[in-house]
């Protein structure tokens, strides 16, 4: 038909319906200016810590020593930085795969359940006869590749859904995620199992573990996540693909009349999304855990988001917003028991610094019209 | 409730003026789309609206209807006048609009659209008596409608009938068909004229807005605006022939706005630009060659095959059957950056779909298709794209503007800019000075005329047909989906207007 053709071609448009109400939070995310930049999400953190204060004081106690206990337990707690920096590695590499997605206004959600079915595969692959005796740093690096194709193909289904046959991705990843977590349970109680062992859990990775960091309790995955953070800048601002990945986010038609089809795009930054997904877990795992247990889902996946929607969807800025949350959940998680707060303050916080976030973003794209 | 009854309280004598419309001026911003024009409805009567695109047919359709407002000039309705331009009342007073963008609920079956713009109460009425409402109207006007099924899996056809039967539904007594007969087959179409008679011989009065000329034969009057200002107004069509409508719908001089260009040479038999039977929806078995240094023009009116030949050509849709191709190496779909380094620019339709980024800076839009792997630092694209900005003479803030911020005229520079690079072998240009000043617009078609002198095929889709007779070394009417032509210089601007309004189709019908 005629119509079909008079207007972008919508079956190309990988944002409708739910990806697209989606979308209008994250177009104003990665609006220009100081204003969106800066103001926004700096604001947004300090009005949620405000209401979390009003909140504070509705249960009774002070929340300048609330505040105080949390500041303690990052700077002067003996482990207050490693266990941030700890925390912080594997948001950090799962929301520089979100900013990818989200800068090509593709709407991934499943950063948790690819970060469990790569922490599955890297520890079944590790663990596994044959391969655990294998150099220590050959069996780090096969157990990360594994995670991170194991991470890479999970998300790689949703996005072939997407393209192929216009499944929303919101909820494809959203679903995959469930399936992950069967994944994992399936696996602890029966695919790699520790045969020796009582309870439900993987043999333990023993030569597969990183190696810790010279004069601090965390792990060289920290560096890992360091590292991804400049070659994601480089990526977005000089690499061609980020041209595309962006251009993608700004106008598909155009893209896909002149440069690229938009389609193996949106398929890329769904792959790229899963594999750092996937490493995280694996990471996670082998950096942390120690072995694989039911309990290796924490939501990770999902605090992500919030920090690539805080962190402006760049890659410097959710290296910052990676590490203040990490900071907020370890201060309070060192000052819970001496303060004896419901362990949900933490989830609010962050849940208010979400609210604000979309709300300051939608103020500043009022006031930039109106200008 | 039945027609004849409802009918009753007008007179069916055809001397009864349904709607009369006096003088009506229509300005947005600067541009007049109505200047002064008149419209008289008579019961009975099917009143052809005639003009090419732009001539104001429909924002004088979208007044009556009450979607728009006159700036100066009265309407009346039934013999009232309308005070409240608004859709509402005059839906009340018995004018229905049936537009060319249908507005039905595709998700609902035609008799839930039916209830939907009409509902009998608080209370939704079962299937069995929706079904039965949709049936009685289809019967009476002989409108079948497919029930049960959502409409928007209905055929183009049926969809306008369900349109049709609403607007009945709804006891109008006016109403307005914005080309109705544009989505429809032939046989639809014939089919369409015949239901529209028998609504008039019910009093009733019809407005069928069209560019065929073979369709005015089945009106009774005819009113043909150009640019907004009226031609021929109320005229009976028995007064008319073929050529006498599309003269007065082309007009018999040029506008003055386009500059006559010089002599050009072009290579013939050198083919540059090959088109082979091409088909893609409306279009079918479309061959055309445009020769090196040569500029062919397609006119026409929009909607009959334009966005499928730009489609095809810009390689964004696969065509169903054919092939094109630049200098004998076939085009491959779906690969933007191989279709340009075969040379072929292309200028799209509409360029802030297909031509530029508008969230993205000038130097972004500038690599569009050609971004190297490695892009270089941002202070030195800026420093790259300034002279291809200078010598475009596209004015903006810098490099670092925004698409978006650009005016038209300079939104089009830019896509030249990117487009015609040296070395481009073919352009397809689609409507290049479409909504650009008269000063940008000449600018445009000076600069695609210095790409043909460099021994560019260029394939020139417009709708001014001046701009057109000013530039092209050809020209080929699109019409129904097919090419006819070739019209050489001296154009015949007689001639180019009937093949536009359809005389192209006729003519040949005469013959066989």
């Amino acid at each position: 038909m005629t119509t079909t053709l008079s207007t972008a071609d919508s079956s190309t448009d990988p944002q409708r319906g739910l990806d697209k109400w989606i979308g209008s939070i994250t177009e104003r995310a990665t609006q220009e200016g100081m204003l969106s930049a800066i103001l926004v999400p700096v604001a947004s953190v300090l009005a949620a810590l405000l209401v979390g204060a009003a909140l504070i004081v509705f249960d009774g106690s002070n929340p300048f020593s609330v505040y105080g206990a949390i500041l303690r337990g990052v700077f002067t707690k003996p482990r207050g930085f490693s266990d941030t920096a700890t925390a912080a590695t594997p948001l950090i590499l799962i929301a520089i795969g979100y900013a990818l997605a989200y800068r090509a206004r593709v709407f991934t959600i499943g950063g948790e359940g690819q970060y469990l079915v790569g922490a599955v595969a890297g520890t079944a692959l590790v663990t596994a006869a044959g391969f655990r005796d294998l150099p220590r740093p050959i069996l780090i690096a096969a157990g990360l590749l594994a995670a991170i194709v194991a991470g890479a193909i999970w998300s790689g289904i949703a996005g072939w859904l997407g393209v192929r046959f216009g499944a929303s991705i919101v909820i494809s990843t959203l679903m995959l995620g469930f399936i992950g977590d069967s994944v994992l349970q399936w696996a602890v109680r029966d695919g790699i199992r520790d045969p020796d062992s009582f309870i439900a859990n993987s043999r333990l990775l023993g030569d597969a573990e990183l190696p810790g960091l010279p004069g601090t309790t965390t792990h060289i995955g920290f560096l890992l996540a360091l590292l991804v953070v400049p070659i994601a800048w480089w990526f977005v601002s000089r690499h061609r693909a980020g041209f595309r990945i962006d251009a993608l986010g700004h106008n598909p038609a155009a893209l896909d009349a002149n440069e690229y089809p938009s389609s193996k795009i949106v398929i890329g930054v769904m792959l790229a999304a899963g594999a750092l997904a996937g490493l995280a877990g694996m990471v996670e795992i082998a950096g942390v855990n120690g072995r694989l247990g039911q309990e290796a889902s924490v939501g990770f996946g999902w605090d992500a988001i919030i920090v690539a929607l805080l962190g402006r969807l760049h890659p410097v800025g959710v290296l910052i917003a990676g590490i203040g949350m990490a900071g907020l959940t370890i201060g309070f998680q060192s000052s819970q028991r001496e303060l004896a707060l419901p362990s949900s303050l933490v989830s609010l916080i962050t849940a208010l610094i979400v609210i604000f976030v979309v709300f300051g973003d939608a103020l500043a794209t009022r006031m930039k019209e109106r200008r | 409730m039945n027609t004849s009854s409802s009918m009753n309280d007008v007179d069916v004598s055809s001397e009864t003026v349904l709607a009369d419309m006096r003088q009506v001026t229509r300005r947005f911003g600067d541009t007049v789309a109505l200047d002064g024009v008149n419209l008289e409805l008579r019961a009975g009567e099917i009143h052809a609206l005639l003009g090419a695109n732009g001539a104001g047919k429909t924002t004088l359709m979208r007044i009556l209807a009450g979607l728009d407002s006159p700036n100066e000039g009265s309407v009346e309705v039934l013999g009232q006048p309308v005070e409240n331009f608004d859709p509402g009342e005059l839906r009340e007073r018995g004018v229905a609009l049936v537009q060319q963008h249908f507005t039905l609920v595709p998700t609902l079956t035609a008799s839930e659209n039916l209830i939907l713009a009409r509902p009998t109460g608080a209370l939704l009425p079962n299937r069995r008596e929706s079904a039965a409402r949709l049936n009685e109207l289809a019967e009476r006007y002989g409108l079948s409608v497919r029930d049960g099924i959502p409409a928007g899996d209905l055929s183009v056809g049926e969809q306008q009938r369900l349109e049709l039967l609403r607007a009945l539904d709804a006891d109008a007594k006016i109403l307005l068909l914005d080309e109705p007969t544009a989505v429809l087959t032939d046989s639809e179409a014939e089919r369409l004229l015949d239901v529209a008679q028998s609504l008039a011989s019910q009093g009733r009065s019809l407005v069928i807005i069209t560019h065929r000329l073979a369709e005015v034969a089945a009106c009774d009057r005819v009113t043909v605006l150009r640019e907004g200002r009226e031609v021929i107004t109320n005229g009976a069509v028995a007064d008319y022939d073929r050529s006498d409508l599309a003269s007065a719908m082309i007009g018999s001089e040029t506008s003055g706005t386009f500059t006559q260009r010089g002599e050009r040479s072009f290579t013939p038999g050198t083919a540059r630009l090959k088109i082979e039977d091409l088909s893609l929806d409306r279009v079918s078995g479309l061959s055309l060659t445009v020769d090196v240094g040569e500029i062919v023009g397609i006119a026409g009116v929009d909607g009959n095959g334009q966005s499928e030949v730009e489609a095809a050509l810009s390689g964004r849709v696969a065509p169903e059957h054919g092939a094109v191709s630049i200098d004998g190496a076939p085009i491959v779909g779906g690969d933007p950056r191989a279709r340009r380094a075969q040379g072929l620019a292309y200028i799209p339709s509409d360029r802030y779909s297909w031509g530029l980024i508008q969230a993205m800076e000038l130097s972004d839009n500038l690599e569009l298709g050609r971004v190297p792997r490695i892009r270089p630092p941002r202070t030195e694209r800026h420093a790259a794209a300034q002279p291809d900005l200078d010598h475009w003479d596209v004015r903006a803030a810098g490099p670092h503007a925004k698409a978006g911020s650009l005016s038209g005229g300079n939104a089009q520079k830019l896509v030249l800019a990117r487009e015609l690079v040296s070395g481009s072998k073919a352009v397809l240009a689609c409507y290049p000075t479409r909504g650009l000043d008269p000063e940008a617009a000449d600018t445009v078609a000076t600069r695609l005329v210095e790409a043909a002198e460099g021994g560019a095929g260029i394939l020139w889709i417009g709708a001014e047909l001046d701009e057109l007779l000013a530039v092209a070394d050809r020209i080929e009417v699109l019409s129904d989906g097919a090419l006819f032509g070739p019209f050489l210089p001296p154009f015949d601007r007689e001639a180019i207007g009937l093949a536009m309004a359809g005389g192209g189709l006729l003519n040949q019908d005469d013959q066989g």
